[in-house]
């Protein structure tokens, strides 16, 4: 067999970049020598990136349904999720930040709750603000909608949120429903901070989201993306996500909505960036974290010495993905130094 | 459940309990989906295999071993089950061309960017298609699951140089379909071999 041939075996390998140091070195090598086999390499990347094109589809909800079923398990929800008649147990520190948010709302809108409530929603009647209103037994009888300015933007504990759907804009607002003791809808513009801080608990906790996470994070890219509403506590969501969740296909959303998020973010954010640039296992991970740092430096926000250490390490090492490599070096090009 | 890992997920499923299967389901749902879809063509077929596998992993959970890869385990299965599919002769007719819900692309793409991505979608189905099964699946699992070759060699039940050879006709093909260029070298390859 030709060398040639040997080396062409090898290009797909070397598009996923699972060659050991010294093949990959030894093709990189033979392909900047061979006319023939440049093209060729040429012609396998135009195809590699077109395949990238085949869009992921989507499975149907039913089919869940259908294996829960089948497994004996009650559709939709997991064993320890399953709801009955019986009013379910949350954890105190559940109740008292709802209970909390309940009690500011009866604060800041007065007869909100008494005039549309028949349950026995009782709260303190000392006037209170948000640090001393305490626990109290509550009980909301049907879904309702809670203006965001009106609760508190501190959410204790973990209150354990399910059934998360993110809703359509209306006007100049935003929303987000779930299930808490019941099926509460909070509304709000997207600066208000109780709808930034709700929209990155949900995130981080991924917690009970009835779309997939990957949508959950293109809903919240969609509003936080735009220069108006840019805020750091959401990049610093997503940063979390990007730096802890086991699918990569949550991590490479997370980190292309980063990418979109201007500048500036958080200190946390640039550095799970620069984490997710160094040891992310997956290069799109990568290619997405280092286009988000190349759009920071762009933007003219000034890189601190360790982020400016790692795009120079990855713009020279040599068995880094080639593209990762070129978009360091344009994004030590375009640093502003502090 | 989100916390926990795979295997130790599938601890509680050997112990009889299957309370991890919704979390297991979604952690390898769509993976399972596409690849089965891509792999038979069909998307009702695609559904029966997410079925069959996520059944046949609770009932089996057994022969699950805590030192392996759930994902090796689960695509064994499922390629199992694809290739087992195709064999039956009338199942070939039933290949259909169905048009599903695919993720959304990211809106910031420009109308050009979004045009030529669906007409690369059209054209790489169909380079797909013209593969054999054996590197349709070799290609599915190399390139959109990112496994490796020892990985997919475990679940095509053949050796690693087996894989290597079938991803590079299947590259081989798909370059042509995709890019129009053959293999452009035959001038180096002849002078040498
Ligand atoms: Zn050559």
């Amino acid at each position: 067999m030709s060398e040639c041939h040997l080396m062409r075996e090898s290009m797909p390998l070397l598009l996923t970049e699972s060659l050991d140091r010294d093949r990959r070195e030894l093709t990189h090598q033979h392909i900047e020598s061979c006319a023939a086999c440049g093209d060729e390499w040429a012609a396998y990347r135009d195809s590699w990136a077109i395949m990238g094109d085949l869009a992921e589809v989507e499975v149907p909800a039913r089919v869940k349904q259908r294996f829960l079923e089948a497994a004996g398990i009650a559709a939709g929800a997991p064993l320890e999720q399953r709801r009955s008649n019986v009013v379910p147990f949350y954890r105190r520190t559940s109740a008292k930040w709802l209970a909390q948010a309940a009690g500011v709302v009866i604060i800041a809108g007065g007869a909100y709750f008494a005039g549309n409530q028949t349950g026995a929603l009782r709260v303190d009647p000392t006037p209170a603000t948000i640090a001393n209103v305490q626990q109290m037994p509550y009980s909301i009888a049907e879904t309702r909608v809670l203006p965001a300015s009106q609760i508190s933007p501190q959410i204790e504990g973990r209150p354990d949120i399910q059934n998360v759907q993110f809703l359509d804009h209306e006007g100049d607002k935003i929303g987000l429903s779930f299930d808490v003791t019941s099926r509460v809808t909070v509304t709000g513009s997207p600066s208000d901070r109780s709808m930034v801080r709700l929209l990155s608990y949900v995130l981080e906790n991924n917690k009970g989201l009835s779309a997939s996470p990957s949508r959950a994070i293109e809903w919240v890219k969609e509003t936080y993306s735009d220069p108006q509403f840019a805020d750091p506590e959401i990049a610093s969501a997503l940063a979390k996500v990007m730096r802890s969740d086991q699918h990569e296909g949550v991590r490479i959303r997370a980190a292309e909505s980063l990418k979109t998020m201007p500048a500036p973010v958080a200190g946390d954010t640039r550095e799970a960036l620069i984490d997710a640039l160094k040891n992310d296992p997956n290069p799109a991970v990568r290619i997405k974290a280092v286009e988000a740092l190349a759009n920071l430096a762009r933007s003219g926000e000034a890189l601190d010495p360790a982020t400016i250490d790692t795009l120079r390490a990855k713009s020279v090492q040599s068995d880094e993905n080639l593209y990762v490599r070129a978009k360091a070096a344009e994004a030590l090009s375009n640093i502003k130094l502090q | 459940m989100k916390h926990l890992s795979d295997q130790e997920l599938m601890a509680v499923v050997q112990g009889g309990d299957y309370s991890p299967a919704s979390e297991i389901y979604d952690r390898y749902s769509a993976r399972i989906y596409n690849f089965a879809f891509r792999f038979l063509k069909n998307a009702e077929a695609a559904e029966d295999a997410v079925q069959e596998v996520f059944v046949k992993m609770l009932r089996h959970a057994n022969q699950f071993h805590g030192d392996a890869k759930l994902s090796t385990w689960l695509f064994s299965i499922t390629a199992n089950w694809c290739r087992d599919y195709l064999r039956k002769a009338d199942n070939k007719a039933k290949e259909s061309d169905d048009v599903l819900v695919t993720l959304p692309a990211p809106n910031e793409l420009s109308p050009e960017r979004n045009l030529e991505m669906r007409e690369n979608e059209v054209r790489v189905r169909k380079a797909l298609e013209a593969l054999t099964p054996e590197q349709r699946e070799a290609i599915l699992l190399s390139r959109y699951q990112g496994l490796s070759y020892a990985e997919i060699a475990q679940i095509a039940g053949c050796s690693e140089g087996a894989v290597k050879t079938r991803v590079f006709r299947a590259m081989e093909t798909l370059k042509k379909a995709l890019t129009g260029r053959d293999s452009g070298g035959d001038r180096c390859l002849n002078a040498i071999s």
